[in-house]
């Protein structure tokens, strides 16, 4: 095993990362398995406040999940929407309208098509993986907002199109005026879960109007507790600074046209403390400092890093993290 | 033990290899969901023995040498003469491995087609291990349902009815097959189990789904739905079997009573054991799943509230959530100071969790009370007996220790049974830490003189008086035991109603606790004066809380 023993790795990249697009029940999907697609092709339309319809048994045999064409009846025409499933010769059809775009949030292949549940691509080029999405997948230009401190003083219109990289704090507030402002998406280090809780109200709040509206996904790369963006995803970010990127939620990724090889990769010994009192601090990982106890009194085993401010430091290991 | 006495769960061919060449040594490993344990085993003076023992963050181990080899390491700098007389002396060369895998979190969706017939699927679902979401046709919306079956964390479609179905489940049951049909046609791979009439409905699925029967004629009590279940869920070396596989060893070698809980990030389990009527007879076992028993899962403000009135760190509930979500992303980190805190809180809650999914097993008190699993761990030994007597408030004197190098899953994963008696006869003393004695007496006023306690240890007896509503504390290291004599005022119930008892004490490292607040425990309303009156009990048993 190359890298510091007993320290959590973390992949910093995917390559040719298949990703799920989450579909629900209602959803007509347009792509095709085997399809190639470019970001921003439409793969679906999404159904907004679906209802279930019950119908006789129609002209042709059905399986459930194929997408029934309206067809005329005795009481009108029945809509089109998808077999949800059959029973004692009633179908029970899942249908309402499709105002909203599914888009493929980068280049690559429809690998797979399951009706109500999701889409699988085949993406091209590398991903960057988050903890979590929040909305629909996206893409855009990334920018890079400058500094650590507060998101909300760099944002402008300027950025309207653009996914941004909030390099510090970011919450709810922000990213509602960041929407607002026509920013495509954004990227954040770590959202609060009341923070998050309001993103997705909002969203759906938004999702209520009856106008077509483009999604405005969020890629939270860490937790809960505000942090700062590791070095190693600094870099990679400022090298995709002005490029077409994706937000994917299926693992959650950002994903880029770049190889792996594009990108540049921290040192294996170059680790980050991601708990205690040390927390944010990176550095380079000396050794195993054997079992220490904690304030707290737990016995835990240890490693001693040498950190980027010069001090060296004895971390509990299960707070170091490295990229991979 | 005898010299034929090696593992029988071996890991790979090249330990197997080792194992012939030599058998005076052996690493078990536990690979839970947030830690893997590791210890090294030997053969000292014609009885095994543990030699080392830790454990670290589990993603950080995908391969288990390197941890291995640490300790290998370490019993060589320690005594290399002992390392040498085991065949270890020689890096690189790892013994034969026993190993249990902790279990994932594993979703089911429960659909029946009464909301009778859907409570008791689920009840039996949950026992094993799943996570449920369960719809019955009575109260079916397929929009809904179908959303939440197809969801990509469902691992298994359960559909049941009575069999022969109900009056009131017979017009229902095509409907909810039809429906369950449509899930496995959107979901290839999903195993659907069909439990009762809904059996028959097999051929009803689209063609490579995996079906598994159930029947259960007139509720055949032959056919075990809850082991079926548990079975499913279960990889191989299952952790959470092999511990209540080895509860039951426990019980027959011990010849006591034994409770064993255990709390993880995938579930909790209450095991309870005892010995056979007879000599030689096995052990009798139930145990009981909780997986809405895990530690420090928040997913509604209910599992909030039940964590913060436990909570003695000062956080507001917006952060106090945003913490515990950061447990559940990475359980291995932020261990020390205030994260040991937030731990004990949300070991608290899921423990009284864990004790009300599984009423089924409630009853007299047991001999010994076993902690098992790495949440224990992350909290000082002595603290974890505070918790457990803050969260199960059962009247009685038990025993407690402490499973601190995780030995009893793999020794759990043994197949045979006589083999695995010799090996958990022998680990005992090393394996299960005491933590000490907890006597817990119901009925007595806070606030004044209840009694006293004389605690005779050899010939220096000491004497205490003890107070209502506080805990009385003894200092009685592990390995001593003494005669506890307890006098009170009034009757109190201490397992048995009366005034004076007399109890044997043994040792641990929390010593003998005699717990005289209120049962159940009444806490106050005020969040501070609540942190407050928390604090001051762990200040007792832990002291190194604010160091």
């Amino acid at each position: 095993m190359s890298g510091p023993p007993l320290v959590t790795s973390r992949a910093l990249l995917v390559g040719a990362p298949r990703v799920r697009v989450q579909l629900r029940p209602g959803d007509r999907i347009v792509a095709s398995a085997g399809a190639s697609v470019v970001a921003g092709d439409l793969l679906a339309e999404r159904v907004r406040d679906p209802r279930l319809v019950e119908t006789g048994g129609g002209s042709a045999t059905s399986h459930p999940g194929a997408w029934i064409p309206a067809e005329p009846g005795r009481r009108g025409t029945a809509p089109a929407g998808e077999l949800l499933f059959q029973h004692r010769g009633r179908r029970r059809i899942a249908t309402g309208p499709h105002p909203d775009l599914v888009a493929a949030p980068a280049a690559g292949r429809v690998v797979a098509i399951h009706p109500g549940v999701e889409l699988v691509l085949q993406l091209d080029g590398t991903g960057i993986p988050g903890t979590e999405l929040l909305g629909d997948p996206g893409h855009g230009r990334l920018a890079l907002l400058p500094g650590d401190g507060d998101g909300r003083i760099p944002l402008e219109v300027a950025h309207a199109g653009t996914i941004v990289v909030f390099p510090g704090r970011a919450d709810a507030e922000t990213l509602t005026r960041a929407r607002a402002m026509g920013i495509a998406g954004a990227v954040v280090p770590a959202l609060a879960e009341r923070d998050r809780r309001d993103v997705v109200a909002s969203e759906a709040r938004q999702r209520a109007g009856l106008h077509r509206l483009a999604p405005f996904p969020v890629l939270i790369l860490d937790g809960y507790v505000r942090r700062s963006l590791a070095g190693p995803v600094r870099d990679i970010f400022a090298i995709l600074a002005g490029s077409e990127v994706g937000l994917v939620g299926g693992p959650p990724m950002l994903v880029t046209a770049l190889s792996a090889g594009d990108l540049p990769l921290p040192d294996p010994d170059r680790v980050r403390v991601r708990g205690g009192p040390e927390v944010g601090r990176e550095g380079r990982f000396v050794g195993l400092a054997g079992p220490r106890r904690l304030p707290g009194g737990i016995v835990v085993e240890t490693a001693r890093v040498h950190l980027d401010d010069g001090r060296e430091a004895v971390v509990a290991v299960g707070d170091l993290e490295r990229f991979t | 033990m005898t010299d034929a006495a090696t593992p029988a769960r071996e890991a790979g061919a090249a330990s197997a290899r080792a194992a012939r060449a030599r058998r005076d040594a052996f690493v078990t490993l536990d690979r839970g969901t947030a830690t893997c344990a590791a210890a090294v085993v030997g053969r000292v003076d014609r009885r095994w023995r543990l030699l080392a023992a830790t454990a670290v963050p589990a993603p950080a181990v995908p391969a288990s040498a390197a941890l291995v080899e640490i300790l290998l390491d370490r019993v060589r700098t320690a005594d290399p003469a002992l390392a040498t007389d085991l065949g270890l002396d020689r890096p690189g060369t790892i013994p034969p491995t026993i190993e249990a895998v902790g279990s994932v979190m594993v979703h089911a969706v429960v659909l029946a087609a009464t909301e009778a017939s859907r409570q008791r699927l689920e009840a039996d679902a949950t026992a094993a291990g799943w996570r449920t979401t369960g719809a019955s046709a009575e109260r079916l919306d397929p929009l809904e349902t179908m959303r939440l079956a197809t969801r990509p964390d469902v691992a298994a479609l359960i559909v049941g009815t009575g069999d022969p179905p109900a009056a009131d489940e017979r017009d229902l049951v095509g409907e909810l097959v039809a429906l369950a049909a449509g899930v496995a046609e959107r979901r290839p791979g999903m195993p659907v189990i069909l439990v009762g009439a809904a059996a028959a409905h097999a051929s009803e699925f689209p063609l490579g789904t995996e079906v598994v029967a159930v029947p259960r004629p007139h509720g055949d009590a032959a056919v075990d739905l809850r082991a079926l279940l548990a079975a499913r869920r279960a990889g191989p070396a299952d952790a959470r079997q092999a511990l209540v596989t080895a509860t039951a060893t426990l019980a027959e070698v011990l010849d006591l009573r034994i409770e064993l809980l255990e709390v993880g990030m995938s579930g909790a389990l209450r095991a309870r054991a005892e010995p056979g009527r007879d000599p030689g007879a096995p052990a009798r076992i139930a145990a009981v799943e909780a997986p809405s028993a895990v530690l420090g899962l928040v997913d509604d403000d209910a599992a909030l509230d039940r964590v913060e009135a436990w909570a003695t760190l000062g956080l507001d509930r917006a952060r106090l959530r945003d913490r515990l979500a950061e447990l559940r992303l990475a359980p291995w980190a932020d261990l020390g100071g205030d994260g040991a805190l937030l731990r004990a809180a949300a070991l608290r809650a899921a423990l009284e969790r864990l004790v009300e999914s599984s009423a089924e097993l409630d009853g007299p008190p047991p001999d010994l009370v076993v902690l098992a699993g790495g949440a224990w761990s992350s909290i000082p030994a002595p603290a974890a007996l505070l918790v457990l007597a803050d969260a199960i408030r059962r009247p009685g004197v038990v025993q407690v220790a402490l499973d601190t190098a995780r030995l009893l899953a793999p020794l759990g994963t043994i197949e045979d049974g006589a083999e695995r008696a010799r090996l958990v006869g022998d680990l005992i003393a090393d394996a299960l830490v005491p933590l000490g004695t907890l006597a817990i007496a119901r009925g007595v006023r806070a606030g004044r003189q209840a009694g006293h306690l004389r605690l005779t240890v050899g010939e220096a007896p000491v004497d205490l008086q003890l107070a209502g509503g506080r805990l009385a504390l003894v200092d009685l290291p592990p390995g001593q035991t003494g005669a506890a004599e307890l006098g009170f005022r009034a009757p109190v119930d201490l397992g048995v109603r009366g005034k004076r008892f007399a109890v044997r004490a043994t040792g641990g490292l929390a010593g003998l606790v005699v717990d005289l607040r209120d049962v159940p425990l009444r806490l106050p309303e005020r969040a501070d004066e609540r942190r407050d009156m928390l604090g001051s009990w762990e200040a007792a048993l832990w002291p190194e809380r604010d160091r």
